[in-house]
């Protein structure tokens, strides 16, 4: 893209030795307010010393228009680029301009929708030139007018501030009450063993059976269960309290049949008798 | 389960409603009439709620700060007491009609079965 842009301009910066340079003619410039009303409208003369300053509101229009013309014979061309390029705090947009074969020229820049080519803006005014390119005719830059916007939004120095540190908060340790409270505690949650045991000591249930040999293996393969849990939550994995279950399961079984088995028949043989 | 339940919740409103009389009847027909390995069962039955009610009371009351320790405690009675309550419908010999397919010592084996299994994730949650 850069590279066919520039070629043109180079063809004509090759072509000054023998052509004919350009300039504007008949350049005039109206300021006007949202509601049309004109609040500025003058004839813009390159001769000065001296560039002209206009100023626009944030929401008024400036209006532009001029006639392309050759230096020597005043008629009407149409040049290859037409460029008008802002420049403010060493930033600079350039905006292409459409002109016709005639060489008319028109411009219109709106403030309440600034063009994309405009090159952020402080409170010094942007200077505003116009860049003329042709193969056949010398190459030109002209300046216009100085011209004063308001400010664009500022790129204030602290957006690219490193930002305050990300520290975590953690919720706060929590607490174990205190001893006393927890002994207490303690006492009343042990207290319903007492109450087992007293219960079952009123009742007096005789277990004649408990150290038979048929049902002493399936109680304690029971016990072994429980210690084994119990290791589990000391030492142990979940894949050896697997292994260790999935064989004790086993002998329970067994055990429990058997012992089950014989309790069934006390008790069928209970009854009969 | 009708007995420990009675007296349990007899203890508190006895005041006003209810017919103090109906509550020693209560009481004497469950002494007199209930087997004693149901009795046996039913004050297994008040230990795990008094333990559990206890266990909820702390974690109310001061801090359930080890909530781990606080779901297998709680966790188990509850479970234990639904197991138990189970085992205990299916041997009581008035159940009898209903649990005909169901001796007393298929009931005990599912029983110490739910309870191994019960007990396993209990102690996984004790950390």
């Amino acid at each position: 893209m850069r590279l066919l842009c520039c070629l043109p301009l180079l063809a004509a910066a090759a072509a000054t030795v023998h052509a004919s340079a350009l300039t504007i003619q008949n350049a005039r410039f109206t300021i006007s307010s949202s509601d049309a009303t004109q609040l500025r409208s003058e004839q813009l003369s390159l001769d000065s010393t001296s560039l002209p300053s206009l100023s626009l509101g944030s929401t008024d229009t400036l209006k532009l228009t001029f006639q392309v013309v050759e230096k020597d014979g005043g008629k009407g061309v149409q040049p290859h680029q037409t460029f008008l390029r802002f420049e403010a705090n060493g930033e600079e947009g350039v905006q292409p301009v459409r002109v016709t074969s005639g060489g008319k020229a028109k411009f219109e820049l709106n403030m309440a929708k600034p063009p994309t080519s405009l090159p952020p803006t402080s409170t010094s005014p942007v200077q505003v030139s116009l860049l003329l390119g042709s193969y056949k005719h010398s190459p030109a830059s002209l300046p216009l007018f100085s011209l004063s916007i308001p400010p664009s939004a500022p790129v204030s120095p602290d957006s690219f501030a490193p930002l305050p540190e990300i520290t975590h908060t953690f919720r706060p340790e929590q607490k174990v009450p205190p001893k006393f409270v927890s002994a207490v505690f303690s006492a009343i949650v042990i207290a319903p063993w007492v109450v087992l045991l007293g219960l079952w000591s009123t009742l007096r249930y005789s277990t004649p059976h408990l150290f038979s040999p048929h049902v002493l293996p399936f109680v304690s393969s029971l016990a072994a269960f429980e210690g084994l849990l119990l290791w589990y939550w000391i030492d142990l994995k979940l894949g050896q309290v697997l292994l260790y279950g999935a064989l004790l399961g086993l002998v329970t079984v067994l055990t429990g049949k058997q012992a089950l088995g014989a309790a069934g028949d006390w008790r069928v043989g209970k009854k009969q008798s | 389960m009708a007995g420990p339940k009675a007296s349990t919740a007899a203890s508190k409103p006895a005041s006003s409603a209810v017919d103090p009389n109906a509550i020693h009847s209560l009481w004497k027909a469950y002494n007199d009439t209930t087997p004693s390995r149901l009795k046996l069962i039913d004050s297994f039955l008040v230990f795990l709620m008094l333990s559990g009610i206890a266990q909820f009371l702390y974690c109310i009351l001061i801090t359930n700060f080890p909530f781990n320790a606080f779901l297998a405690g709680f966790g188990s009675c509850v479970g234990q007491f639904v197991l138990t309550a189970s085992l205990r419908t299916q041997v009581n010999p008035e159940n009898r009609g209903e649990f005909k397919d169901v001796s007393p010592e298929r009931a005990f084996a599912d029983f110490a079965l739910g309870s191994i299994v019960l007990h396993f994730f209990v102690f996984n949650f004790l950390g």
